[in-house]
């Protein structure tokens, strides 16, 4: 419809003039203005407000409370680790999925596994891991009776920041899975064996044309995993719910617990996240540039 | 099936038959093998509890003998197939141009993006029915606007999702060359969207297909407080005191939404050999 | 009203109840209000019936919010009012929380549509709460003179429907020696209790804390003991920290779990014996909880929303309740009345001497408890 308007070569100069280039991103904007945006306001305008309904800053105050700034610590913490976790075993296991000779079944098979595993969440998720590897789980059971080798024992128990690590894997690994597996798909098979033709090693091929291709690409996604755990509440309250200290359980005990609770601080907690993922992805953006120079170079 | 035909448009790495070394091999089936139990043993145990159950199947039996089981599971189909298509017609375009002429914004995109993340579901479906019980927009009054409503609330969850896997999807590919060379046998854009950059993107365009349709099936809060008969609040309803039931359903909703995966997968399988056929006239 | 009271088993309401209220500014004092019909509809008088009914048939539709079916045996009393009088109830969230009953009605002020609560059914404190945010329209059902006047608002803006007390459910498959109070739980093996909820933010868990505490030394307005009796559980590993459901109560992975009498019971019958559940009343802490009804003030079927009052508050409506082990806020006054069948009395649980605390305590105690948690009872999850 408006290709005429912006012919090809037009496109670079184009770039300095944004004028008409926004209008591609109107639809987006707007349907995000109104859907998530407006919402979201409410967000703003109540973590201003105190439960009278006055202006105030107290709810952000509150937010340097040890444990509202524990609460954040872990969050990140958890989130850090199963994003780097699930980033590289979901990367791996998209990888030998995918480029490792593995029959075409069994990779639609994993693809479409990896859909379903990575929105089960919540109670279903906490339950099906406790009545696995609980304390009177079939596997912890098996283990000691068939093994001898006693899981709770060593001073393992699935209600801990571990067990909840492991527990979220389950859906970060197989999101991981299916967000890089386009990424991997695109990698040229005679890259690789242009490499292989001049002589280049595995690793060679890995340091100077894979790595440098892919590597925007797993910052991205990791901080897909990143965002997906540090929202995650449902599956962390199901399993240790109280008792493992989440900035999404602070949040969801005020709003949704039947005590009554501070909304307004809930609102400001929320914004708290907000600035947090704003930060996160400042920073992706920095590396995402240096990569790609790293990708050019 | 169709490898041939892939080779032809994005060549792969897909299946060398290069000889590797029989520690290479074993490394890989180890870690296969590994993934496998993490992600089958849960729902074993989940499967071994409901078969508790007294009499013997009777968590199952009492599930799959509920017509609502399958009234609800069906509308969620139904809503997720309309939020699949509506979200890739939004993400698709926004993602090109802002790789092809805007990638100042791509920050900006991306945090919006990733916002529906730290935004508390119940936060957002009490937003949106404060702002959309009144005009301009009244769509809470009738159930065909509300369904409305939910379809946009979820476009919205895949957001992060989609976004990110139509991102990589354009990365592994060079839209600009693409473009041009469209563009220069007199393509125009919805042309170049079609029939260029939609067939490319077959496998993100799965991947977020997959991501959102599990969103839609599994979300509660929006769903539920817009009092739409969708299947994660049938699940809540029936799970109440009761211990098997729930750890049954949720077998049975694992292996129905895999079902649903497949069938989608063999359809993005089809329509993409069509879009092969029309590109090659 | 310094330390629980007790309360005789047959008429534990009105004590009870006297209790509940009598610190409350005026409440206890004030007479009840006319029976005048309040604003809205002309079909409000209590006791026309007829009109009501064939207003609220003329509406089509009830909304309700958060009433599980197990809960009280709310899916009796569902179905039972639209089997009555044909009018289609479409119940949101079943599980939600008071704060979300109230927040649903504020984001559907101007909604007519399906996701616009009509009546609620939440905490005690919230009833307040409501009031002060204009949330509630005030309604006096028939019956309305059986309702103890503490356990209710004088101008009919909330009314007490039920209450019961804190019980162990008791997998005693696994459990070898059933708890009989509190002081026994200390003695459990390790891994065996739970709570149903998080301290932090549920009635529930929150309501069992306290209980713990009047059972350990504590009163309804000291609730401290009550960290300790828990921080004390959790040091000897006879805590589990995790949500306990019908799930792990059933799996043995909590075989023991601290909740409402008619929650633990409802679990009970709907287990039907696989594994056999023992509800334990403890001897001491009987901490009782009160919920509240209310009608919503924006709701988009007000004349069916009566209607349930009054089919909630009617005979029927009061023995359905009771039949899903919930003591009814009218017990007292059909048992005066000979109303109440000897199998349904029997089938209540034994909740007397449960002390029922007002609404100043029970802020107090919330936040004891609520902030307290954390810090205190060091449940910190490495």
């Amino acid at each position: 419809m408006t290709s005429d308007a912006r012919p090809a070569p037009a496109a670079r100069a184009g770039r300095r003039r944004l004028g008409p280039q926004w209008l591609g991103v109107v639809p987006f904007f707007a349907f995000a203005a109104l859907f998530l945006l407006i919402p979201i306001s409410y967000l703003v305008v109540g973590s201003f407000q105190d439960q009278q309904g006055n202006v105030t800053v107290q709810n952000y105050l509150n937010l340097s409370r040890p444990i509202t700034a524990s609460a954040y610590m872990a969050s990140i913490e958890i989130s850090f680790v199963t994003a780097l976790l699930g980033g590289l075993l979901g990367f791996l296991l998209a990888y030998v999925v995918i480029a490792g000779g593995i029959p075409g079944p069994f990779r639609s098979g994993v693809m479409t596994f990896s859909g379903v595993a990575s929105n089960f969440a919540g109670v279903p998720l906490a339950l099906a891991f406790i009545f696995t590897i609980g304390r009177t789980g079939f596997v912890t059971v098996i283990l000691r009776e068939v093994l001898g080798l006693d899981l709770y024992g060593s001073g393992f128990t699935i209600y801990s920041k571990i067990g909840l690590e492991i527990v979220y894997l389950y859906f970060q690994l197989p999101l991981m899975v299916l967000i890089i597996a386009p990424a991997i798909d695109g990698l040229r098979r005679d890259w690789r064996e242009a490499a292989e033709g001049m002589g280049a090693t595995s690793y060679h091929y890995w340091r100077y044309i894979a790595l440098p291709i892919l590597l925007p690409s797993l910052l991205g996604s990791m901080i897909l995993l990143f965002g997906n755990a540090f929202g995650a509440q449902a599956t962390a309250f199901a399993l240790t719910g109280g008792f493992i200290n989440l900035v999404t359980i602070l949040i969801g005990g005020q709003l949704s617990g039947d005590v009554l609770g501070d909304r307004n601080l809930a609102y400001a907690l929320a914004m708290g996240m907000v600035a947090i993922m704003g930060v996160t992805i400042l920073a992706y953006t920095w590396l995402t540039r240096r990569a790609e120079r790293w990708q050019r170079s | 099936m169709s490898g041939a035909g892939r080779a032809a448009v994005t060549p792969t790495v897909v299946a060398r038959r290069r000889a590797r070394s029989p520690r290479q091999v074993a490394l890989k089936w180890a870690f296969l093998l590994a993934c496998i139990a993490y992600f089958v043993l849960p729902l074993l145990g989940t499967l071994l509890f409901s078969l508790r159950s007294q009499p013997f199947l009777s968590a199952f039996t009492d599930t799959l003998n509920d017509p609502q089981f399958y009234s609800s599971l069906e509308y969620s189909f139904v809503i997720g197939i309309v939020t699949i298509v509506v979200s890739i017609v939004l993400l698709v375009p926004t993602a090109f141009w802002v790789r092809l002429r805007l990638p100042r914004l791509r920050p900006i995109v991306e945090f919006v993006t990733l916002l529906p993340f730290v935004v508390p579901p119940i936060v957002l479906v009490f937003g949106l029915i404060t702002t959309f019980s009144r005009p301009p927009l009244p769509l809470t009054g009738s159930n065909l606007g509300s369904d409305v409503l939910l379809v946009c609330a979820y476009v919205v969850l895949s957001f992060p999702y989609m976004y990110r896997a139509v991102d990589t999807g354009l990365r592994s590919m060079d839209i600009r060359s693409l473009t041009e060379a469209s563009q220069s046998l007199g393509a125009g854009w919805l042309t170049i969207l079609w029939r260029v950059i939609l067939p490319n993107l077959r496998v993100a365009l799965l991947s977020g297909s997959f991501l959102t349709l599990a969103i839609v099936v599994g979300e509660f809060t929006i769903a539920n407080f817009l009092a739409r008969p969708m299947f994660a609040p049938y699940l809540q309803l029936i799970s109440g005191n009761l211990a098997y039931e729930p750890a049954a359903v949720a077998v049975i909703s694992f292996a129905i939404t895999w079902a649903a995966m497949g069938a989608i997968s063999l359809l993005g399988r089809g329509s993409r050999s069509k879009i092969q056929v029309g590109g090659a006239r | 009203m310094r330390t629980a009271r007790s309360v005789s088993r047959v008429a534990p309401l009105a004590a009870a109840a006297a209790i509940l209220f009598a610190a409350c500014s005026g409440a206890a004092t004030s007479a009840p209000a006319s029976e005048s019909a309040p604003a809205g509809s002309a079909a409000a008088g209590g006791t026309d019936l007829t009109a009501l009914v064939a207003a609220a048939k003329q509406e089509g539709g009830l909304t309700t919010i958060a009433l599980p079916r197990s809960w009280c045996n709310y899916g009796a009393l569902l179905d039972g009012f639209t089997a009555k009088y044909g009018i289609p109830i479409n119940n949101l969230n079943p599980d939600g929380s008071s704060q979300q009953e109230l927040d649903a009605i504020t984001a559907n002020k101007s909604n007519k549509g399906p996701a616009a609560p009509d009546v609620i059914d939440v905490g005690l404190s919230y009833g307040p709460k409501a009031v002060s945010q204009g949330l509630v329209a005030p309604y006096k059902v028939s019956t309305w003179s059986d309702i103890p006047d503490t356990a209710k608002d004088p101008d009919g803006n909330w009314y007490g429907d039920y209450y019961g007390v804190m019980a162990f459910e008791v997998n005693t498959s696994v459990v070898k020696t059933v708890p009989q109070d509190w002081s026994d739980l200390l003695t459990q093996p390790k891994n065996t209790v739970s709570l149903a909820g998080d301290p932090t933010g549920s009635n529930q868990a929150v309501s069992a804390v306290w209980a713990a505490a009047l059972a350990s030394g504590g009163t309804l307005d000291n609730a401290q003991p009550g960290l300790d009796f828990f921080k004390k559980m959790n040091d000897a590993g006879i805590f589990v920290p995790v949500i306990g459901k019908t799930a792990t109560v059933a799996s043995g992975e909590t075989p023991i779990r601290i909740a409402w009498t008619y929650n633990a019971l409802a679990d009970k019958d709907s287990l039907k014996g696989n594994p056999p559940i023992t509800v334990v009343v403890p001897k001491t802490g009987r901490l009782g909880g009160m919920y509240v009804q209310a009608i919503s003030a924006f709701a988009p079927h007000p004349n069916a929303a009566k209607l349930w009052m009054e089919y909630l508050y009617s005979d029927e409506g009061q023995i359905a309740w009771a039949n899903g082990y919930c003591n009814p806020i009218r017990y007292d006054a059909m048992v005066k009345a000979n109303k109440i069948p000897a199998d349904v009395a029997a089938k209540l649980p034994d909740s007397s001497g449960a002390a029922l605390p007002t609404l100043a305590q029970i802020e107090a105690a919330n936040k004891t408890i609520t902030t307290g948690w954390p810090t205190s009872v060091g449940v910190t999850v490495k």
